[in-house]
């Protein structure tokens, strides 16, 4: 789906509260956010749940998404990574002594400080600058939290080509990144 | 290590969402303060976003469209306070620890992989100088300090390892409030030097109990 049409989608969902449009975007976007959360190795009944969630949160937050500010995708992602924090959270063996720190740490940061257009052209820029494997080393690292020796071990190169690799994506993001 | 990499490393781990708690609190009141830290984040977040667009399928099994519409029980938080705030309440009011006289701190216990600490400074006040057995990370939330490696003021961001020996002293027009992530316990030189490594010692000590 073209990304023009998610938004004529959303923005009938902020005006209209239509359900059809939702049903669009819930078909669109429930299955990659499901996947999401699998491949951060969270089991599939859970996945499900924390699925359910994110686009319920989309459904009933919709009037605070800005299509001027973000992309509708990145909207979605941010309340999917926000939801796999609370679950791994909740899940960890590391002692925790606040119950709801995360609430108030992402909920309202504003992601506008650059327009969506601004996003684009940076991130166009980047994607000239990065071949296919360091593309899928920064999607397997950063989207799907893998470690570097799972990613060395599935791509079956020397865990140290990976963290070198990984470290150049980095500095030369950082060019652009300014 | 390079400064700026470490800095946009931080941002990096926080917009993918696997930092714990203490670090979590830590950098988002640093793309609070920091604009250029909270641009870097949004084109990230943005890639990642683009990733989310371009990602695999895999079909939720008993899941419809209107499961996600009768959800009520969704809290509609809005929460326009900075995190610090939100989170430690207003500063003045706060059980400070004076470590000596013009050095207060007030350590927070969010979990046990890092330890989280606003640092109050007088003006004109200065640390001994010392070094780091882990990281630490220090973010001026108001006022400024300078040390033997530049200035920080208000949404600065200063990263120091093993390999760096400072002596920090708060500006003397302002004094300085800082918030510090420290991943282990700081080893102090000089002068009070080993008297501030004994009380280091001592209290890590009695945290363990």
């Amino acid at each position: 789906m073209q990304k023009s049409n998610l938004n004529d989608l959303m923005k009938r969902i902020q005006k209209d509260r239509d359900e059809m449009a939702f049903s669009q975007i819930f078909d669109f976007f429930a299955p990659k956010v499901n996947a999401y959360f699998i491949q951060n190795r969270i089991k599939f009944e859970s996945s499900e749940d924390l699925t359910q969630e994110v686009l319920s949160t989309v459904w009933v937050k919709s009037n605070l998404y800005d299509s001027t500010k973000s992309a509708l995708s990145t909207w979605i992602f941010t309340i999917a990574r926000n939801k796999k924090i609370d679950f791994l959270r909740k899940n960890s063996k590391i002692n925790f002594k606040e119950e709801d720190i995360r609430e108030f740490l992402y909920l309202d940061r504003e992601i506008d400080l650059i327009g969506e257009n601004e996003a684009k052209k940076q991130i166009e820029r980047i994607n000239n600058e990065l071949d296919e494997q360091q593309k899928i080393m920064i999607k397997m690292n950063f989207f799907e939290n893998k470690s570097h020796k799972k990613i060395a071990d599935e791509l079956e190169i020397p865990l140290g080509t990976v963290k070198s690799r990984i470290r150049h994506i980095l500095l030369k993001m950082q060019e652009f990144l300014r | 290590m390079n400064g700026t990499v470490v800095k946009n490393q931080l941002i990096f781990d926080f917009a993918s969402g696997i930092l714990g708690p203490a670090k979590s609190l830590f950098a988002s009141t640093y793309l609070e303060l920091n604009s250029d830290a909270s641009k870097i984040s949004s084109t990230f977040e943005n890639m990642l976003g683009e990733s989310l667009m371009d990602n695999e399928n895999i079909h939720p099994k008993n899941l419809k469209y209107t499961d996600c519409m009768n959800n009520e029980n969704f809290k509609s938080a809005s929460n326009l306070k900075d995190p610090v705030t939100s989170f430690f309440g207003n500063l003045n009011n706060l059980n400070w620890n004076q470590v000596y006289k013009g050095f207060k701190e007030y350590t927070a216990s969010i979990d046990d992989v890092d330890e989280l600490k606003l640092i109050k400074m007088d003006p004109g006040v200065s640390v001994p100088m010392h070094s780091h057995a882990g990281k630490e990370y220090i973010l001026v939330l108001d006022g400024s300090f300078c040390d033997e490696y530049g200035q920080y003021s208000k949404g600065d961001i200063q990263i120091n390892d093993q390999k760096i020996k400072h002596t920090p002293i708060a500006s003397k027009d302002t004094g300085c409030v800082c918030l510090s992530i420290t991943e282990k316990d700081v080893i102090f030189f000089g002068r009070y030097g080993s008297f501030l490594n004994l009380f280091t010692f001592i209290k890590s000590f009695f945290k363990q109990k």
